[in-house]
Order: structure tokens, then sequence, then C-alpha cells
């Protein structure tokens, strides 16, 4: 496969390093600053090549027409945006990967065809969240067909979910319970049959747009008003 | 979106039809560039930041124009404001001929001042009469000189 890299950032540099270990592909790094493409080229030789990965004439030089993935990670959405575009509309490359700074930006890449999106920022924040005991859904990763995504589901006390057996549970379409993990640690492949538990981690593939749903199913239903942590803290 | 020689002579231009305008700039002192009596409105912040463009009354704009200096910010702040806001009319210059093609085709009403500078220079050149040889202007200097 030939790849081409755009932002030899510590992401960028970094990506391309793992990329290295199997050398079946065929990879070019590409850095604007020349500074730094001309001390990454002393590391890592004649991949790495300096110019502008959304400047049409020089993609051209680099072949960029044969490759078959282009993943834009530079610090910035606006380039990220146009290389993937660029990549795409006048290269026709066929699989764009573009890293999001800013999540609102998220929405806009997916709606523009970019095939798949990375955000240190989501990355971070699930990563944190998986580590609140009161955490409910977090997306995992998304599938590239069909708008899924798996997501990790923790049941929480007085859920709609917590004590239900998984038949009499009315899911989403396109929602499948893929893997129950009890308080004790022990994976089960859910049948009908299992009963979800306070404490539960449950893995799902499902529909993007239901997750709003099946937050609500696992969980702790909101008291309308008296918020018990109003005053405290700070 | 910027507040340069073109995008300051649009403002201008526009507010005098009585649009409501408002002048993007990342830099403060872009607006220097607009005359006091502009009565528009004059705001910091960038056309590729949800947040600047949200404080800028995004939301229901009937139109915007992208005339930064980077095409690739451009690129970005256009088709946030017209696939995230809905904004009806965007325009968006693109110095790079090739961009200006590639977006056109994806949807964005660009054009390219490069494009109509090369055309225009072309021009120019191909109307403009040869200019003089010295003697001819000393000559042409010389008969001027005793026709007055």
């Amino acid at each position: 496969m030939y790849i081409v890299v755009i932002g030899a950032g510590t992401v960028g540099y970094g990506l391309v390093l793992q990329m290295l270990e199997n050398t079946e592909h065929e990879i070019t790094l590409v850095e604007l600053d020349g500074r730094r493409a001309s001390d990454l080229r002393d590391e890592l030789g004649q991949i790495v090549v300096h110019g502008d990965g959304t400047e049409v004439v020089f993609l051209e030089s680099i072949g960029l027409a044969r490759a078959d993935l282009v993943i834009a990670v530079t610090g910035n959405d606006s380039h990220n945006l146009t290389a993937c575009q660029v990549a795409k509309q006048w290269f026709h490359v066929d699989r764009a990967i573009a890293r999001v700074n800013d999540p609102r930006n998220e929405r806009l890449f997916r709606l523009l065809g970019i095939d798949s999106t990375v955000s240190a920022a989501a990355a971070v924040l699930a990563q944190l969240e998986f580590d609140l005991p009161e955490h409910t859904l977090i997306p995992l990763m998304h599938l590239h067909k069909g708008g899924l995504e798996v997501v990790d589901l923790h049941v929480q006390e007085g859920s709609e979910a917590a004590g239900k057996f998984l038949r009499d549970l009315s899911l989403p379409p396109q929602t499948t319970i893929s893997l129950v993990v009890g308080l004790d640690g022990i994976p089960q492949v859910p049948t009908g049959d299992t009963k979800l538990r306070i404490g539960d981690e449950v893995i799902a593939v499902i529909a993007e747009e239901s997750e709003p749903e099946l937050r609500r199913l696992v969980s702790t239903p909101q008291a309308p008003e008296a918020d018990p942590v109003a005053g405290g803290g700070a | 979106m910027g507040c340069g020689r073109v995008g300051s002579s649009v403002a201008v231009r526009l507010e005098q039809e009585d649009h409501e305008v408002t002048v993007l700039d990342l830099d403060e002192s872009s607006f220097r560039r607009l005359p006091s009596s502009f009565k528009g409105r004059r705001m910091v912040g960038s056309g590729t930041n949800h947040s600047d463009l949200e404080s800028a009354g995004i939301e229901g704009t009937d139109a915007f124009l992208a005339l930064s200096q980077g095409d690739n910010r451009n690129i970005l702040a256009s088709q946030i404001v017209k696939h995230l806001y809905g904004v009806p009319r965007v325009v968006t210059r693109l110095y790079d001929p090739f961009r200006g093609e590639i977006f056109g085709r994806l949807g964005l009403r660009t054009f390219s001042p490069t494009v109509v500078g090369a055309d225009l220079a072309y021009r120019a050149l191909m109307d403009a009469q040869p200019a003089p040889s010295s003697e001819d202007r000393d000559t042409d200097t010389a008969v001027s000189a005793l026709g007055e």
C-alpha cells in the first residue's frame, strides 16, 4: 500500500515510526516546515518530503494519484480538511483520514466525506470518562460503514435496564449487544435470558443516532429538581 | 471574514447599500482600513472558530464572504458556515486556481484573484502601445514644447 501522511508533528512522526515496522507499506511523510522536514530527513531518510500537502502541483510530484490512503494529521483543521478533500476530489484517492483538532468540526468532516476522523480531545475525554464510576455510554470506535459505532455502556442503579432480561428491553433498531461483563469481570456472550445487573459493562454495536436512547436506558433517572451537590465543592 | 484591501472595500460598499455588515479579522489593526464613517460591526476573531462565528451572529446570516489571506482557512470557514450554519450565500476567495476549481466542483462559489490578475496583466500587455524609443520621445517633447 502507498500511504501519504501529511503533517510531521508529534502525531504524524509517531504514526510513521509505527508504520515503518510494517515494511510492506510505501510511505511518504509531508511536512510544510522546512527545518522540521530536514531534521526528520536525517533520521528517516528520503520518505520525508518538504512541501504543502494541500497544493496540487506538489502533491502530483509525490505521486498522490497512486496513493491508497491519505492521512492528514497536522495541528490545523483547515489544512487537514483541505488536504483530504483535494486528495479525494482531484487525485481520486480511495481513503482519507483526518485528524480533527476542534471537536466541533468533526460533524463537518464526516458530512464532507472524510472516511474517518481522529480527535485527540475526544480520545482523551473518552479515556477520562471511562475511569469515572458514573459513566453511562462511551463511544469506543466508529465503524466504516452504515453509521454504526461500538460503545461501552455502564448499567446504573435505578435505570430502566437494571435487573431486566435482555429480551424484555426494547432496544433501538440496529442495536446488537455483543458482550456483557459482570462485576466479577467475567465476559459473557449474551442471550435473551441474560439479566443486566447494576455495574454491568455492556459492549454493543449501535446506530450512532441511538446514543441518547441507550444512554437513557442505562442511566439513573434524573430527579426533576433537588441538586444534591448544590452548594458543595468549589 | 478578512479585513484586507478587498474585504474592507466590499464591506464599505455593502454597508453603503444599507446591508447590515460585520467584519471579522484576526488582527484588530486591520480595521484601520475601514473609514471612521463605516457603521458596520468590527469584530476581532476567527472565521474558522465556531464560537467567534456565533458571536458574529452567523445564525440567520444571509451571506458570508471568506476573504482571508489563507486559502485553506477560507475553505474551512466557508464549509462550516454553509454546511453547519446553513448560510445560503457563501463566496470564497482562493488564490490557488487548482483549489478554486476543486472547491467549485464541491459546491463553493469560488473566485481566484490569481486567474483574474494574470488575465488582466496579459490583456494590458497586449493592449499597450509599444513605448516610443528615447530618441522619439525627445523629439515628441521638443515638438510639444514648441507647440505651447
